[in-house]
């Protein structure tokens, strides 16, 4: 029997950070391996992760792949999967398959200035570029990072916020839809917020994930400011099963968001049908 | 024309004894009268029966089970787990009696489980099963094969092709794997007598009325249709049952789950259905496909369009499966008529 594309490497977790109240880090090592083994990813890929017994479910890499120690994925407990992966503790054993789907377009980024748009958890899979980034710093222009979230608990990766505001030539801007005593930023939704930050379109190349009516107000307000739509990328999530485009389950329109995503344009989802 | 060095002839009443023949040496799955007819694994030739139009189900299952374990999985002595991989493909299969609008939806079949990522069960089964067919002269109503260039008394699609053509069949090979069955069974099958040609296109008379549609321009056609009101109408009909999709002899959805028992379990994977609505719904609770109307249009839409952006053809063999046991008569031809005449889209 040739490769079976339906089973699992197993992995072990060697920590899980929590990041708010329903979100963890988790970071893994690919058994018989040091660390990443020949798990060989791209920024902006996923992976299948198995909790067996209960099930699989697609899982955008949070890590980048200059630091191949391990892998980390930020999972919030959203459903059986995520439930079952949070009752996990360090040292347990997961499966992974993959990594699945396309990446951004990192090399053709070279150059440009980068604003990099976060919402909730969607900040997950522009960790991995914004590491990618840092760790190849002197490819990129100016960095710009709008991230927000429904309340200051909810902002995930908050004890590396020093670090990323003491990289050369980057900014870290962060909002909340709603605040407390102690929180000192923005109030305010990302589109608004992003609006009042108003960046120069000029050389810049736009990547953003949150919320589905947050991308959508997002794109709106990045229209506004003069950014085309081949320099507005966007990563999307569906349903998904095999992660291999068999299942049938992901498409849109003729795409498979498994396979021929998840990263889109906003010119190449433009071409696609509106589901 | 019959090509005289690859073809045979075997007499009716010799048939019983090349399937006892089959059947010890191959896994063989053939029709089977039950409620219905249906493709069975028999042990003998008696069980076969060749009294039908079509099966109610094509043989899809004998490559794509409707369950089917992916792997097995059982707890080791550290915290990790042990797995290992489903049953390999069983040995050598021969399927008797496909017809050739199923036979010609395993090659679509194959477009899907082939490419960049490769199923290696659906593949190995593939590998290892040789397909001989039944050319249809008798057609349902509800065919309409030919539509799809399928011409219903051919083995295009097979390896071997029987014609029956009154006393005897015709035996074609049309593949090396169908030559080399043939030679294996030589003794059950005679030289021509000469006069099989003429007794078959006889034969094909049966044939000339099968509805045959224009779908050259479908593709092209449907895409200004995604964002009209023709398929509110089909929506609003639509029962959401999903049979059309199980009967489907080229619908390739899948789920995947997990069983799990006291020290291990098994992962497998079963038939899903685009008509369901937990088909597409994520886990945050958003839904793509929120009501039947979305879910009509993804079927189609994959059948006659995204199907074909992917890989060239269309995702239909005109079975007419979906149309006879629909509920509430959802007519696929119909639909195709609707749209290729551009009726659909004044709607």
């Amino acid at each position: 029997m040739s490769e079976n594309i339906y089973l699992p490497r197993m992995a072990t977790i060697q920590s899980m950070r929590p990041e708010t109240i329903d979100v963890t880090t988790f970071r893994v090592t690919i058994d018989g391996s040091d660390g990443t083994g020949k798990f060989e990813y791209k920024s902006g890929q996923f992976a299948e992760v198995s909790v067996l017994g209960v099930g699989e479910a697609p899982i955008s890499i949070t890590s980048s792949p200059t630091r191949p120690e391990a892998i980390e994925f930020s999972i919030r407990r959203v459903g059986e999967l995520t439930n079952a992966l949070h009752e996990l503790e360090p040292l347990d054993k997961i499966g992974i398959r993959g990594p699945f789907g396309n990446f951004f377009p990192l090399e053709e980024m070279e150059g440009q200035n980068l604003l990099i748009i976060g919402g909730g958890i969607g900040l997950a899979p522009l960790r991995s570029v914004i590491l990618n980034v840092f760790d190849n710093r002197a490819k990129y222009g100016k960095i710009d990072i709008i991230y927000g979230a429904r309340s200051p608990q909810d902002l995930v990766f908050t004890s590396e916020y020093k670090e990323w505001q003491a990289v050369d030539n980057t900014r870290l801007h962060l909002t909340v839809d709603r605040g407390d005593e102690e929180w000192k930023g923005n109030v305010g939704l990302v589109p608004t917020f992003l609006r009042e930050i108003n960046p120069s379109p000029e050389n810049t190349i736009s990547i953003t994930c949150g919320p589905p009516i947050m991308i959508k107000f997002v794109i709106e307000a990045l229209n506004e400011l003069g950014f085309s739509s081949e320099h507005i990328i966007t990563t999307l999530e569906r349903r998904m099963k095999c992660g291999v485009g068999k299942c049938g389950r992901c498409n849109i329109g003729s795409k498979y968001v498994c396979l021929d995503g998840p990263v889109f344009t906003l010119k190449q989802l433009e071409e696609m049908p509106s589901d | 024309m019959v090509d005289q060095t690859k073809s045979r002839i075997i007499e009716k009443n010799r048939l019983t004894e090349l399937l006892d023949k089959l059947a010890q040496d191959y896994h063989l799955i053939a029709p089977v009268r039950d409620n219905n007819v249906s493709f069975r694994r028999v042990e003998s030739g008696s069980e076969v029966t060749l009294d039908y139009i079509n099966t109610v189900l094509s043989p899809k299952n004998a490559f794509f089970p409707q369950t089917e374990t992916l792997f097995r999985f059982s707890r080791d002595d550290s915290r990790g787990f042990r797995t290992e991989p489903g049953a390999e493909a069983d040995r050598e299969q021969v399927i008797f009696g496909i017809r050739p609008c199923d036979a010609r939806s395993l090659r679509l079949m194959d477009m899907v489980f082939n490419g960049q990522y490769k199923d290696s069960y659906y593949l190995d089964r593939r590998e290892k099963t040789t397909l001989i067919g039944l050319a249809c002269f008798d057609p349902a109503e509800t065919c309409f094969c030919p539509t799809f260039g399928i011409d219903p008394a051919s083995g295009e699609d097979v390896d071997i092709l029987l014609s029956d053509i009154g006393d005897r069949y015709l035996v074609e090979a049309s593949t090396e794997k169908g030559a080399a069955l043939l030679d294996r069974f030589a003794e059950f099958f005679a030289e021509l007598r000469g006069d099989e040609e003429q007794l078959r296109e006889a034969r094909k008379a049966g044939l000339a009325g099968m509805k045959k549609l224009d779908v050259s321009a479908i593709a092209d056609k449907m895409a200004p249709l995604y964002e009209g009101d023709y398929w509110d109408s089909i929506g609003m009909k639509c029962l959401g049952c999903g049979i059309c999709t199980y009967l489907c002899p080229t619908c390739h959805c899948f789920d995947i789950a997990d069983v799990s028992l006291d020290e291990g379990g098994e992962r497998f994977r079963c038939w899903d259905s685009c008509m369901f609505p937990e088909f597409t719904l994520m886990a945050s609770g958003e839904n793509p496909r929120p009501n039947r109307k979305a879910r009509v249009q993804q079927r189609f839409f994959h059948k006659f369009k995204y199907f074909h952006d992917r890989n060239g053809e269309l995702a239909c063999v005109g079975c007419g499966r979906c149309l006879r046991y629909c509920p509430v008569n959802i007519d696929i031809t119909q639909i195709i008529e609707d749209v290729t005449s551009g009726k659909a889209g004044n709607e």
